[in-house]
C-alpha cells in the first residue's frame, strides 16, 4: 500500500523541500506525490519502515503510523528534521503505541495502558499530560480509535480528557473546529458544540452543550463519520453520503454562491456569468439539515475524510472524489481551483491505481493506493 | 510610480530587527514561523511571488481562526495576525510599480485588516491606506454632474410619508441646557428631538455630505453592506462592497438591482478618519458615565425604504440625521410584552411584529401598546433612551449618525 499526498506543503509535510526557496509549486502541491518513497541513507541509526499503516495530519504536520510489530510514529512537517528518512522524523517517545492523533499543538499517543499528550510548541516535545487506561473487562467488539478512549475522548486542547456517557455507545468520534460528531454502535449520529454554521445538523444555528442525536438521520444506520472545520459528513451502512454545515467553499458539494462569485471575479468563467440568470440557481451557504449527496451514479462510498474546507471520498470501486476549497491543490485535480461539485481525481485512474483510503489534513489530502485491480469491482 | 514603494518603505520599520512580532501562546509556533519568514522577506531580495504567497498563507490561516467560535471570543491575537497578513500582502502588492487595479486590491486588503483585524504597529494599516488612496484619486467633473441630477431625482421619489398625529408626536426642544435635558428627558428616560444642536457640524454646512463628496473621500474603500429588506428576513445577508459599488448598485440602481442595500451599523468613522472630522460628539454625552472612548459611533447610509425592525439597545442613543429623512416609532420598555420579542437568544432584543403591517391575529396586544412617532429631518437629533424599542424606515436617500453611550 502506497500513500500519496497533495495540497498544502509549506512545512514539508507532504515531501521535503528547500524552505529557503519557497517555490510556489512546492508549497501548493498540485500533482499527487508519493510520500513513502525510499531514501538512500548510509546512516542507519534511524529506523527504516516499509509499511505505513496510517496517516494523520494537522495544518503544519503529518504523522505516519507504523503498526507492524515494532509500532511507532514518524513526523513530517513543521519541526521535523528535513530529509531525515523514509517518511519523516522517527519519534522515540512513540515506540510501542497502538494509535496516534495530531492536532496543531499536540501529539496524542495511545499505548496499551495509558494515553499521553505531547506538547509540540516550539518543537520541543514535552509530555504535557497522561492518563492511565483501565482495560475494560467487557471489551465490546472493535478497539477504540483516537480521539476516542475508554469512557470518553481526548480533546484538541486542555482539559484533554472529556467523558462521554456510556449510553452513547461511542464507536467513533471526530472533532471539527468548533463542534464534535459521534457515531454510536447502534448507527446513530450525535453532534454537539457550536452550531452557527449549521454543522450540528439539527436544522438551526443554535449550539448544543450535550450530545444531541441528529434526528433527520434516525432510522438510517451510519457506518462512519467525519468532520471538516465547519462541516460534517457521514456514510450510511448502504454506502450513501450525507453532508451538512458550511458550504462557503463548496465543501458540501452543493452549489455555493460565494464560490461562483469568487470565480467570476477572478474571471475564470466569463461566459457563464453572462449567460446565467442571476437568481435562477438555488445556492446554499449553510445546510443545517443533513442532505444526501450523490457523488457518482454507480458506486457506493467506502470512506470519507475532510479538511478545513474540503471533502474527499473513496468509492468501493477504488476512485477518489474531492470537492470544496482547492486553492492549495488539495483537491488533486492539478489546478488551484475550488469546486462545489464532486470530481474524480483522475491521476490515480491514469496510473492504474486503486484508492483504498483517504485522510485529510487541514489543507491537504493523503490517499492510500494499491496496485491490485482485484479490489476494484467496477470498470467505469 | 516607484514613488509608491518609497512612500510605503518610509512608514515601515527600517530593518528586520526593528520590526516587532510578538504574540501570546494563543498563536501556534508554526504560524509565528511564517510571520517571521514574511518579515525576513520584506527586507531581502527574493521573488515577489514568494512574498505574496507567504502573506496569503498567513491570511488564510488567520481567517479560519477568525471564523472559529463566536466573534466576541475570537482571540485578539488572531486578529493581529490577520492584520500582519494584510500588511505583508499590501507591501508585496505595491513593491514593483503596481497598476491601478492592483492598488485598489491593496486598498481593499487594508480595509479587510481594518474591519476584521486588530491594530498593529501604531495602526499602520491606516497610514498605508491613506498613501494608497492618494495614488488613485482622480475625480472627473462630468461624472459629478450626472450624479447630481440622479441624486436630485431620488429626492423627489419619496417613499410613502406617514402623517404624524400631534398627540403621538415625539416632543421637540431647541438647544436645551445640559441640566434641563438631564432633568426632563435623560433621568425620566423620555424620548425627545433636539433641534439646533448639530448646526455646527461640517457635515451639514462646510462639507455637506452628498454622494459626490462620499465618493471622493471614500469611494474605493470597502465597507460592510446589509442586503435584504430587514435583518429578520431569511433572505437577509451581509456582503462587502466598495463605497462606489454600494452607491452604484443600491443607491443609483445602475444594475437594475431589485433588493435593498443598507450600509448599517458600521463604525465608518474609525475606518475613514476624514469623515470623522465632519461630525462632533453631542455635548450631552458627557452626562453619561463613560469616557469619550466608550461612545460607539455608527454610520447609517442607504436609499429610501431601508427598515430597521422594532428592537431595543442596551445603551442610550443620539440619532443624528444628516441627510434625508426617516420615519421613527418608539415604544416604552414597560410595554415589552405587547411587542412580542423573539424567543430565541439571538433575536431576543427584536420584536416579531412588522410595525407598519402588524399581523393582528398573531400579535393581538400590539395595537394596544402606546407609542410616539416622528419624521426625523436633517439637522435634528433624536434621543432614544436606553432599552426603548424603536422602529426606523428611511423615506428617501438618508445618512444618519448614531452615538451609543451610557
Amino acid at each position: 500500500m502506497l500513500w500519496f499526498g497533495f495540497g498544502f506543503n509549506a512545512f514539508g509535510q507532504i515531501y521535503d523541500h528547500d524552505k529557503l526557496r519557497l517555490d510556489g509549486s512546492e508549497i501548493k502541491v498540485m500533482n499527487p506525490t508519493e510520500i513513502t518513497r525510499r531514501v538512500d541513507r548510509s546512516d542507519s541509526r534511524q529506523k527504516m519502515h516499509m509499511k505505513c499503516s496510517g496517516i494523520r495530519a494537522s495544518w503544519s504536520r503529518r504523522i505516519s503510523l507504523h503498526l507492524d510489530g515494532e509500532n511507532c510514529v514518524c513526523l513530517a512537517g513543521f519541526g521535523a528534521i528535513p530529509s531525515s528518512g523514509y517518511c519523516g522524523t522517527y519519534i522515540e517517545e512513540s515506540f510501542g503505541c497502538k494509535d496516534a492523533f495530531i492536532s496543531e499543538s499536540y501529539l496524542t499517543l495511545a499505548f496499551p495502558e495509558r494515553i499521553e499528550c505531547w506538547n509540540l510548541k516550539n518543537n520541543e516535545k514535552t509530555r504535557t499530560w497522561s492518563m492511565e487506561i483501565v482495560t475494560q473487562s467487557d471489551s465490546s467488539g472493535a478497539p477504540l480509535n483516537l480521539p476516542l478512549v475508554p469512557g470518553g475522548y481526548i480533546a484538541a486542547k486542555p482539559p484533554f480528557y472529556r467523558s462521554l456517557s456510556p449510553q452513547l455507545k461511542a464507536k467513533s468520534l471526530a472533532l471539527g473546529a468548533e463542534h464534535v460528531i459521534l457515531l454510536s454502535a447502534t448507527g446513530a449520529v450525535y453532534t454537539w458544540g457550536l452550531g452557527s454554521h449549521g454543522q450540528l445538523g439539527h436544522g438551526d444555528l443554535t449550539s448544543e452543550e450535550e450530545p444531541r442525536a441528529v434526528e433527520a438521520l434516525w432510522g438510517i444506520p451510519m457506518s462512519s463519520v467525519a468532520t471538516g472545520g465547519w462541516h460534517s459528513v457521514c456514510i450510511s451502512a448502504g454506502g450513501d453520503l450525507y453532508v451538512w454545515g458550511w458550504n462557503e467553499s463548496g465543501q458540501l458539494g452543493l452549489p455555493s454562491r460565494a464560490l461562483r462569485k469568487a470565480q467570476q471575479q477572478s474571471s475564470q468563467k466569463p461566459e457563464e456569468s453572462s449567460n446565467r440568470e442571476k437568481n435562477e440557481e438555488v445556492f446554499i451557504s449553510i445546510q443545517a439539515f443533513p442532505a444526501l449527496l450523490d457523488i457518482t451514479q454507480c458506486c457506493e462510498v467506502r470512506t470519507v475524510s475532510c479538511g478545513s474546507r474540503h471533502t474527499a471520498a473513496v468509492t468501493t470501486t477504488g476512485d477518489l472524489y474531492t470537492w470544496g476549497w482547492g486553492e492549495y491543490g488539495q483537491l488533486g485535480h492539478q489546478t488551484l481551483m475550488s469546486s462545489d461539485e464532486p470530481q474524480r481525481v483522475d491521476f490515480f485512474r491514469e496510473q492504474r491505481m486503486c484508492v483504498v483510503d483517504v485522510v485529510c489534513g487541514a489543507w491537504n489530502t493523503f490517499a492510500a493506493v494499491t496496485m491490485e485491480e482485484v479490489s476494484c469491482t467496477c470498470n467505469k | 510610480m516607484a514613488e509608491l514603494w518609497s512612500n510605503i518603505s518610509a512608514i515601515l520599520p527600517p530593518n528586520e530587527t526593528r520590526f516587532p512580532l510578538q504574540f501570546s501562546d494563543k498563536v501556534e509556533s508554526s504560524v509565528v514561523d511564517l510571520l517571521k519568514q514574511s518579515r525576513q522577506q520584506l527586507y531581502s531580495d527574493i521573488a515577489n511571488t514568494s512574498r505574496v504567497l507567504n502573506a496569503q498563507i498567513i491570511l488564510d490561516i488567520s481567517w479560519e481562526k477568525l471564523n472559529t467560535g463566536t466573534w466576541r471570543h475570537v482571540d485578539k491575537e488572531w486578529r493581529r495576525v490577520y492584520s500582519y497578513g494584510c500588511l505583508f500582502k499590501v507591501a508585496a502588492l505595491c513593491r514593483e510599480n503596481p497598476p491601478s487595479d492592483v492598488i485598489l486590491q491593496a486598498i481593499r486588503t487594508c480595509d479587510m485588516g481594518l474591519l476584521m483585524g486588530a491594530a498593529i504597529m501604531d495602526n499602520i494599516l491606516h497610514a498605508l491606506v491613506q498613501i494608497l488612496q492618494s495614488e488613485v484619486r482622480k475625480p472627473t467633473k462630468e461624472e459629478d454632474e450626472t450624479e447630481h441630477i440622479e441624486a436630485k431625482k431620488l429626492k423627489l421619489e419619496c417613499s410613502h410619508v406617514p402623517a404624524i398625529r400631534e398627540d403621538l408626536a415625539v416632543p421637540r426642544i431647541m438647544c436645551p441646557s445640559l441640566e434641563s435635558f438631564k432633568t426632563n428627558y435623560l433621568l425620566p428616560l423620555k424620548p425627545v428631538i433636539l433641534e439646533g444642536i448639530i448646526d455646527h457640524w461640517p457635515a451639514l454646512h462646510q462639507h455637506p455630505w452628498s454622494i459626490e463628496y462620499l465618493r471622493s473621500v471614500a469611494g474605493c474603500r470597502t465597507v460592510p453592506v446589509e442586503v435584504g429588506s430587514r435583518y429578520t428576513d431569511e433572505e437577509w445577508s451581509q456582503t462587502l462592497l466598495t463605497v462606489n459599488e454600494f452607491i452604484d448598485q443600491y443607491i443609483l440602481n445602475k444594475d437594475g438591482v431589485k433588493s435593498l442595500g443598507y450600509l448599517a451599523q458600521h463604525q465608518l468613522f474609525d475606518q475613514i478618519p476624514e469623515l470623522k472630522e465632519d461630525i462632533r460628539t453631542p455635548d450631552y454625552c458627557c452626562l453619561g458615565e463613560g469616557d469619550d472612548d466608550d461612545i460607539t459611533v455608527n454610520a447609517w447610509f442607504g436609499p429610501g425604504g431601508t427598515v430597521s425592525p422594532l428592537h431595543q439597545d442596551p445603551q442610550q442613543n443620539f440619532l443624528a440625521q444628516v441627510a434625508g429623512s426617516k420615519y421613527i416609532r418608539l415604544y416604552s420598555p414597560e410595554d415589552t410584552e405587547k411587542l412580542y420579542p423573539h424567543p430565541s437568544q439571538l433575536l431576543h432584543n427584536t420584536s416579531q411584529v412588522e410595525v407598519e403591517n402588524p399581523d393582528k391575529e398573531r400579535f393581538p396586544e400590539f395595537a394596544t401598546a402606546p407609542y410616539v412617532e416622528c419624521v426625523l429631518q436633517p439637522g435634528e437629533v433624536l434621543f432614544i433612551p436606553v432599552r426603548h424599542w424603536h422602529y426606523v424606515r428611511s423615506l428617501e436617500l438618508s445618512f444618519s449618525v448614531s452615538f451609543w453611550w451610557s
